[in-house]
């Protein structure tokens, strides 16, 4: 599988480069990267402090879901639910629910070798790390346990930040079925 | 056997016969039925494609053809897996490229363009495409767009790199794959341009000459940060191009009509205090109507990464003034939040509105009024386009 993947980004990677700008290419080929040692490349950032610079210092007027006293948040490990963290950014259907787990894909189908990456924290430790949300691909979709979350996702012309382009695209058969979410390590501040 | 039938045939009738004679008032039995086919009435504005992606089983994608005033279901088209819908500039075509395989979900895959006869909507053709349409949750009427003559179909790729392939309508042919350089999306222009978005927050414009090649190619100037505010994928045509809404709410109108994009002045659907707490989300989140010249805006309340929640209000826009002229609440408890809007094309428009729990309602787009309420069409309504 890693022999195969590792074909894939490389043809991926020169088909891209004989035709497109260099920051074409960097964009293009950071969305294919799952390895951690590719890591550096990442070009991960927090929507979320992103826009903070954009937004009024102290909102008043209109409240909204981030208004108000913070509260201690309960922490979810049932990876079937939506809340459980390494879910921040995911968009689809759970493979914990689908027969497969939060990081395996459930019998009969192929992981994506290609992926989108969140950046989520861990309420147990309190680190952030980043996540590859990989499709398993295969079979129609599983229709159990649809999860939309949306943490520093990005239209689909940042795609290695984007989860509305159907990952399972590279794969023989590009029928996307559940979405896993795999630790690659903790995100660097 | 022929007795058989003939028994069942008595059966029927029979009965019918004995109660009639037995109430001398009875009106006549009913003739009997002969099985048909229905005809399309005649096209109205009013009209609009409803596209349904089946998100539990995305390989039964469809598109409905929904009369608003009627309030009812007129017919439907297969759209396989993710789908996408043009509808020629004549009216007589809708073009549907989808993905099928030979055994329901797995098997040998096919990437076609079906042409559906708008008159009939029955398939009346199709061309093969390369195994390399782009496969997109964020529809819009750029994954899969005409030209303004009807001569070229632009359709979009991804393999992860980005292209477009151009099709030649009439000669029913893929002229060629045009590379788009990491853009995406063929947001056409006459008389033959597509012009596509870029991650640098720049706009791609490639001409195509008349074989249907790359004549040329240019690159705009930046008009947003894909990290601070970026734009939605989901874009409204408009006479002169094309309107863009961001994250935040700030709306980007661009005129595709000469050599290089020209960008509008910036404004803004929130106040200061409102911005970062109430914003456009859903799936199609802006509509707009040319001739009151108003844009209509699915809202909600929420932070930073709730770009895809369903709206509790739909804000209305004075075009002209950008100033807002009403808020219309959803009944989201009875309905569910709003999640695409499409306003009809004429000067008494209808303004459709999808719910995420795909319910359908019809709204006179000047007053806001509910004319039809469909409880739940389909299973998830994520996109609609006018005829």
């Amino acid at each position: 599988m890693q022999a195969r993947f590792d074909r894939l980004v490389e043809l991926a990677s020169r088909s891209v480069a004989r035709r497109s700008s260099r920051r074409g290419f960097l964009g293009t080929f950071a969305m294919a990267i799952t390895g951690v040692a590719a890591l550096p490349l990442l070009p991960v950032r927090r929507g979320s402090v992103a826009e903070a610079a954009e937004l009024p210092a102290k909102p008043t007027g209109a409240a909204g879901k981030e208004a108000g006293a913070p509260t201690k948040p309960k922490i979810v490990t049932d990876p079937s639910s939506c809340e459980y963290w390494k879910y921040c950014a995911i968009d689809g259907f759970l493979c914990a629910c689908c027969g497969g787990t939060s990081t395996t894909c459930p019998p009969g189908t192929e992981p994506s070798p290609i992926t989108w990456i969140g950046t989520c924290q861990n309420p147990t430790d309190g680190r952030d790390y980043l996540v590859s949300y990989n499709d398993c691909c295969g079979r129609t979709t599983c229709g159990a346990c649809t999860c939309v979350r949306n943490e520093g996702e990005k239209p689909m012309y940042r795609m290695s930040l984007n989860n509305d382009v159907n990952w399972c695209m590279a794969n023989d058969n590009p029928n996307y079925h559940c979405s896993v979410s795999v630790i690659l390590g903790v995100a660097e501040k | 056997m022929r007795l058989a039938r003939l028994g069942v045939a008595l059966a029927a009738i029979v009965p019918a016969a004995v109660l009639a004679a037995a109430v001398g008032s009875t009106p006549a039995p009913l003739a009997p039925e002969h099985i048909g086919i229905e005809k399309l009435p005649k096209r109205s504005p009013h009209w609009a494609y409803l596209l349904d992606v089946s998100w539990s089983n995305y390989i039964d994608e469809r598109v409905y053809v929904y009369d608003g005033d009627a309030g009812r279901l007129l017919g439907m088209m297969d759209l396989g897996y993710y789908g996408n819908f043009a509808e020629s500039p004549d009216g007589k075509t809708s073009a549907l490229a989808a993905t099928y395989w030979s055994r329901g979900g797995h098997g040998t895959r096919t990437e076609v363009v079906e042409w559906y006869d708008n008159q009939t909507l029955k398939p009346r053709g199709e061309l093969i495409l390369p195994a390399k349409r782009a496969q997109v949750g964020a529809i819009t009427p750029f994954n899969l767009a005409y030209s303004a003559d009807g001569r070229f179909l632009y359709s979009t790729n991804l393999t992860p790199a980005s292209s477009v392939s151009i099709i030649d309508v009439p000669k029913n042919t893929v002229t060629a794959e045009v590379d788009t350089d990491g853009c995406v999306q063929a947001i056409p222009s006459a008389p033959h341009r597509f012009t596509a978005i870029c991650e640098n927050g720049r706009l791609l414009t490639v001409a195509i000459d008349e074989s249907g090649h790359e004549a040329s190619r240019a690159v705009s100037d930046k008009f947003f940060d894909v990290d601070k505010d970026p734009v939605f994928l989901q874009s409204v045509p408009t006479p002169a191009g094309v309107t863009f809404i961001s994250f935040l709410g700030d709306v980007h109108a661009v005129d595709l009509t000469g050599d290089k994009p020209r960008f509008d002045p910036l404004w803004s659907v929130v106040s200061k205090t409102e911005r970062g707490h109430w914003r456009p989300g859903g799936q199609q989140m802006l509509a707009y109507n040319v001739p009151l010249n108003r844009y209509f805006v699915v809202m909600h309340q929420g932070g930073e990464g709730s770009h895809k929640e369903s709206g509790s209000e739909i804000w209305v826009f004075d075009g002209a003034s950008h100033q807002r002229v009403a808020r219309w609440p959803m009944n989201v408890a009875k309905h569910g939040g709003a999640i695409a809007l499409l306003a009809t094309r004429d000067d008494k428009p209808l303004l459709y509105v999808a719910t995420d729990k795909s319910a359908l309602q019809v709204l006179d787009a000047r007053s806001g009024r509910v004319l039809h309420t469909e409880p739940k069409l389909g299973q998830s309504l994520w996109y609609m386009q006018n005829p």
